[in-house]
């Protein structure tokens, strides 16, 4: 395996589940090292995309690689190098956590248990109880841990933050921030902009089965539609505000402006200060805004 | 325990094992200690001579004889009771194996180890073999202490041969149900089919004795196969043996490619 070559390669990759679409001629690639977020609503097709590169759902159409091996003839020599976190985890309900860590480091041929331990302090994880009296949350953290015990070259995290505390939350992103300086793959599937954000360098965008686009964080913000409001102490000429580039949509009230921004604030906040300013409210771009940008976008490319 | 699938499923067998086998245990003794008194008792072995003959029948492959400890045992334990519990105990196992666990949603999670699918099918495999084999010597050993200790005359070998035909004749219905496991992951669809087919070939094997155009198609029922050869009159039957090595086989062999095949549902 080439240092320096991709981790995930898929080309057209394709899942049809009977008449029904999972996804549609998706070309991924994730690079080594890399920290991948996958967003996506729910129903878009991350769970399908994720399944179908470990081979447990195979493709209609398409071909895909991980680590350089085809996923349908090595998947057993992949699955030994990656962690996964399912999306619906469900465990062994009849298993203590401290069995189920046992025993999935026994079929993966033992694995370094002291390791094992600190992982699971470090996210306060429940091992003695059977894992059927745990709450969802910490379910979460075991299955959290045993994606990271045997210290994986690629991470394949499904929605990995669902049900956790919001304390919890840091912690994992703490681990996969180590996990990127230790020079682990991952690859996160999520439905929730900010939580991509903080930890991905670069993300696909999957919408309806197809993989509208992949960017990295600055370059998909810039292209976003912020939402600015600002409050002047007295009344603003609203002739000032219209035509600066990026600046969409304008209306002024009296002392406020409101105004739809796409890119750079840099030219709008300049004008700004040539009146006195009092408050500026911005309203982060939801993920369903930035959808639409890029699904508009798609659309009109292909007219 | 815990080392691989094979000692996992073992392990998560144990308290079902334990239950099934202390029942078998209690049937047997039951039996035994009930054999005693039937026999000295007049009115039931006049009452079983005169029940008509297409009743007689459908108990054993014959003439109902309580008076001789081969005709009680062959009548009242093997002829119904005792492969009607391993045959429970092995579909429930069947379907559980595979299509339970994607059930509960853990298969994908199990497979997300270096664990080939077809290892996973055959140590659990494995496990319905074991556990099966075990509950049958169990219900064997007891059975044959109770009959030493009570002085019945009865091949001790002989009721080994008639429990191991008893054990293949389940293990055929087990194996069916894992097969209809591998095929699709759904409980209900598989538990269906194989109960509904071991009834249906039950019905085949007892009213084909009866009735005269179903004769001919008798064969195709797996008891008709087990009651037949008499076993714990004559002892093992090669042939019907054969029959059912064939289709723990097929159905088993069957089992890996279908599954390798198909999507795991989540
Ligand atoms: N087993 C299945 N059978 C039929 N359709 C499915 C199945 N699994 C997923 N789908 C469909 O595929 C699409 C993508 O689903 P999924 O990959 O689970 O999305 P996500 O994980 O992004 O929420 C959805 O429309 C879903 O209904
Ligand atoms: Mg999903």
């Amino acid at each position: 395996m080439n240092a320096n070559d991709a981790i995930v390669h898929t080309s057209k990759l394709t899942k049809f589940y009977g008449k029904r679409l999972g996804i549609e001629e998706v070309d991924l690639d994730v690079k080594r090292g890399e920290v991948f977020g996958y967003l996506g609503p729910n129903g878009a097709g991350k769970t399908t995309t994720i399944r179908t590169l470990l081979d447990f759902i195979h493709p209609t159409g398409g071909s895909a690689t991980v680590f350089g091996l085809d996923t349908r003839r090595n998947s057993i020599e992949i699955h030994r190098h990656v962690g996964y976190l399912q999306g619906e985890l469900k465990l062994y309900g009849n298993l203590t956590g401290k069995d189920l860590l046992r025993y999935l480091g026994n079929l993966r041929g033992g694995i370094d248990w002291n390791y094992v331990k600190k992982l699971a302090s470090r996210l306060d994880c429940e091992l003695s109880r059977k894992i059927s009296t745990l709450s969802h949350g910490n379910k979460q953290k075991l299955g959290l841990v045993q994606a990271f015990m045997h210290k994986p070259e690629f991470l394949v995290l499904d929605e990995p933050t669902q049900g956790l505390d919001p304390l919890m939350q840091q912690e994992f992103y703490r681990l996969i921030t180590e996990a990127r300086n230790e020079g682990q793959t991952v690859f996160l599937s999520s439905h929730i902009l900010p939580e991509v954000e903080k930890v991905c360098d670069r993300i696909g965008i999957i919408r309806q089965g197809r993989l509208i686009t992949v960017e990295t964080i600055e370059v998909l913000k810039s292209h976003a539609v912020r939402q600015l409001e600002i409050h002047f102490a007295g009344a603003i000429p609203k002739d000032r505000f219209i035509g600066i580039s990026g600046v969409r949509d304008v209306v002024v009230e009296n002392d406020m402006l409101r105004c739809n921004v796409i890119g750079s604030l840099d030219t709008l906040v300049k004008v700004a200060a040539g009146f006195e300013v009092v408050n500026i409210l911005s309203h982060e771009p939801s993920l369903e805004e930035i959808f639409m940008t890029y699904y508009n976008e798609d659309k009109n490319n292909v007219k | 325990m815990l080392n691989n699938v094979f000692l996992k499923t073992l392990r998560d067998q144990g308290r079902s094992l334990l239950f099934w086998g202390i029942g078998l245990v209690a049937m047997a003794v039951i039996m035994a200690f009930v054999y005693p008194t039937i026999k000295n008792m007049p009115s039931v072995t006049q009452y079983l001579e005169e029940l008509p003959a297409s009743v007689k029948e459908m108990f054993g492959a014959g003439i109902i004889d309580y008076t001789s400890p081969v005709g009680y045992f062959s009548t009242e334990l093997f002829s119904f009771m005792m492969p009607l519990l391993l045959l429970i105990f092995g579909i429930g196992f069947g379907v559980s194996a595979i299509a339970g666990e994607e059930e509960k949603g853990t298969l994908d999670f199990l497979l997300s180890n270096p664990v080939p699918r077809w290892l996973v099918v055959v140590e659990k495999f494995g496990v319905m073999i074991v556990s099966m084999a075990l509950l049958a010597f169990v219900f064997w050993a007891s059975l044959a202490i109770c009959v030493s200790a009570l002085g019945i005359e009865i091949s001790l070998l002989k009721l080994a041969e008639a429990t191991i035909g008893a054990l293949m004749l389940a293990l055929v219905f087990a194996t069916f149900s894992l097969f209809l496991g591998c095929l699709k992951g759904d409980r209900g669809l598989s538990l269906g089919i194989s109960g509904g087919l071991a009834v249906l070939t039950y019905l085949l094997n007892t009213l084909g004795s009866i009735v005269n155009w179903l004769k001919d198609y008798r064969f195709l029922s797996p008891f008709y196969h087990y009651m037949q050869p008499d076993t714990l009159k004559n002892g093992i039957d090669a042939g019907h043996m054969l029959v059912f090595l064939g289709l723990i086989v097929v159905f088993f062999v069957i089992s890996i490619p279908v599954f390798e095949r198909r999507d795991i549902a989540v």
